[in-house]
């Protein structure tokens, strides 16, 4: 009986922090929500109100207006569906090779991989930026996808999953006659499905967001992304704030439903590898 | 004895001892990890041999690099500027992981029992993580803005003074370390959640038996048990805490006029708005070597405090 009231009341205490911290947590989103529907007038209010004057739609349209929005975004779809592709391809063909196959110096060729998972970014961007520079690769495409398309880490973590297939089923195959690629392409990527799709939901969610390579590497507006676009418009362009909050809604917006539809993969993939 | 002389003969077969299907493979081997290793040379082996010469250059992009010595190390120890950039990092850093660790744990355990709408909070309290950095910190301007803002306004009502949060260090570190625990609990809060749900349901039954309060069931079980979790978290934090520029790059670019740079903001300032990059990778090495030195003093730590099952 007590131990049964004292769980409703723990539970009740535990419902009243979470309700408190998850209004905290959620109340950034509902006021730039808000605030990306109002009236420029509703905005120089100093006691500004929750609920605008009047719904103003019209800012998201604004936004494709007062900047080249709609070119930053299909530059981060573009760049970012590149980006995951490449990582996911390159780094498990390689997982594959370091997990499956002999070959003279591969654990030494791993190692050398490894280290690279140390040395953070901002060590290597100079260096990369002059790199760009000679190939001609500032303000392109390639500039942003290339430099960024061969993750150690990726590798680091799928030969960890490939290293759980057992080697009888490489075996079975080559005595089928087939060779090491159309094993990795035919019998270990399907195999291998949930860890490659929890790896590449990482790699779209680093890569929609990312901005200082962006930052450095393109100058002009048809090569820039949205992180990019939105910090450099600020003040320049974007005076009214309602249509700068639109346009971070806007952003925001297609990571958070495919947040909400492959909760599991993603969650799943961030605590497979403790990356962010 | 066996095993380790035939392996030795194997190698020492070498090359040409491979057998025909043995030669092969290996030939798909090389060709495999072929595009990760050579994009690994290019744009991180190269880049980072590149990176030490140029350290000990002045170079100004235009024209070609001046060799400097060490130059730019000593000046690292005499600018004030990177002392104050340093400085801002720390306070950022430190208060950032250490209320880290303990809102994300609280919210960790408060989510690992039979509360109702326990997925919805976890969704709730992980959306900041996924949210783009750049898109944080202009949302979270607007809510600092000092005149229009709400939380100001909200002061304002509480009968507090309306602080310009952003225009002065003071106030500027305490408003981005609260973004930062904003944006950056969900994801410790998912490590922990996973951690906690690893501790065997047994070990809490046969406490209960002899007889331990749920106070000593967290202390003696839950807390030792999850000090690996949370050593892992803190090394993550403190790492990511260290390199931080997105938030502070928008918060504080224009109007505050750089009054909060971190040493990733100076890199950048000094790289590609001075055009000083020797200098600019200089200070990417300080960061580095600072970063090595937290990470090894860490691991160094743990033997005190990390259990490991």
């Amino acid at each position: 009986m007590t131990s049964q009231r004292s769980h409703r009341l723990r539970n009740l205490g535990l419902h009243i922090v979470l309700l408190t911290t998850g209004t905290i947590f959620l109340l950034p989103f509902v006021w730039s929500l808000s605030t990306s529907l109002k009236p420029l007038s509703d905005l120089f209010q100093v006691t500004p109100s929750l609920i605008p004057s009047e719904v103003r739609w019209e800012n998201y349209r604004d936004v494709f207006v007062t900047a080249p929005f709609g070119r930053f975004y299909m530059n981060t779809i573009f760049v970012t569906a590149m980006r995951t592709i490449g990582q996911v391809f390159i780094a498990s063909m390689a997982a594959f090779a370091f997990s499956q196959l002999h070959f003279p110096g591969r654990d030494a060729l791993f190692i050398v991989l490894l280290t690279g998972l140390m040395v953070p970014e901002q060590v290597l961007i100079i260096p990369r930026y002059v790199i760009m520079r000679e190939f001609g690769w500032i303000d392109s495409y390639q500039g942003l996808i290339i430099p960024l398309m061969f993750s150690a880490f990726g590798a680091f973590l799928l030969r960890q999953f490939f290293l759980g297939i057992p080697r009888d089923f490489l075996e079975a195959a080559k005595l089928e006659g087939a060779n090491p690629f159309q094993i990795y392409w035919q019998i270990y990527v399907p195999l291998a499905r949930p860890a490659l799709t929890a790896f590449g939901f990482l790699v779209v969610l680093w890569s929609w967001n990312e901005f200082l390579w962006a930052l450095i590497v393109t100058n002009r507006t048809d090569t820039q992304v949205l992180s990019v676009g939105m910090a450099l418009f600020q003040g320049e362009h974007f005076t009214n704030n309602a249509i700068l909050l639109a346009a971070a809604n806007l952003a925001t917006f297609p990571l958070l439903v495919l947040f909400l539809f492959f909760q599991r993969q993603l969650v799943e993939g961030i605590t497979l590898s403790g990356l962010k | 004895m066996v095993v380790a002389s035939s392996l030795a003969q194997v190698r020492r077969r070498g090359r040409f001892g491979l057998t025909v299907q043995a030669r092969s493979e290996a030939r798909w081997g090389y060709f495999l990890v072929a595009p990760m290793m050579i994009g690994f040379a290019v744009f991180s082996l190269f880049a980072l041999l590149a990176s030490l010469v140029l350290s000990l250059t002045s170079w100004d992009v235009l024209s070609s690099p001046k060799w400097v010595g060490l130059d730019n190390y000593a000046r690292l120890f005499s600018d004030d500027q990177f002392r104050t950039a340093l400085r801002n990092t720390a306070l950022i850093t430190a208060p950032n992981v250490l209320f880290r660790m303990i809102f994300s744990l609280g919210l960790a355990l408060a989510l690992n029992t039979d509360i109702r709408f326990r997925s919805f909070y976890r969704v709730v309290f992980f959306m900041p993580v996924i949210t783009m950095p750049v898109a944080i910190a202009t949302i979270w301007k607007w809510l600092y803005d000092p005149a229009f803002g709400p939380i100001n306004a909200f002061l304002a009502r509480l009968g507090f003074p309306r602080p310009e949060w952003l225009a002065n260090p003071g106030t500027a570190v305490i408003a981005v370390v609260i973004v930062l625990l904003w944006s950056g609990v969900g994801y410790d809060m998912i490590i922990f959640l996973a951690g906690l749900q690893s501790i065997p349901k047994e070990y809490y039954e046969a406490a209960q038996i002899d007889g331990a309060g749920s106070w000593r069931r967290f202390r003696d079980i839950t807390l030792p048990l999850l000090t690996p979790t949370t050593f892992f978290l803190m090394v993550i934090a403190i790492i990511s805490s260290l390199q931080v520029f997105d938030l502070v790059f928008i918060m504080t670019r224009f109007g505050a006029a750089n009054r909060l740079p971190t040493v990733v903001y100076y890199v950048y300032e000094e790289g590609f708005r001075n055009f000083r990059m020797g200098y600019a990778i200089t200070m990417a090495w300080a960061l580095l070597a600072l970063i090595l030195v937290f990470t090894l003093l860490q691991f160094r730590l743990q033997r005190r405090w990390v259990h490991y099952a």
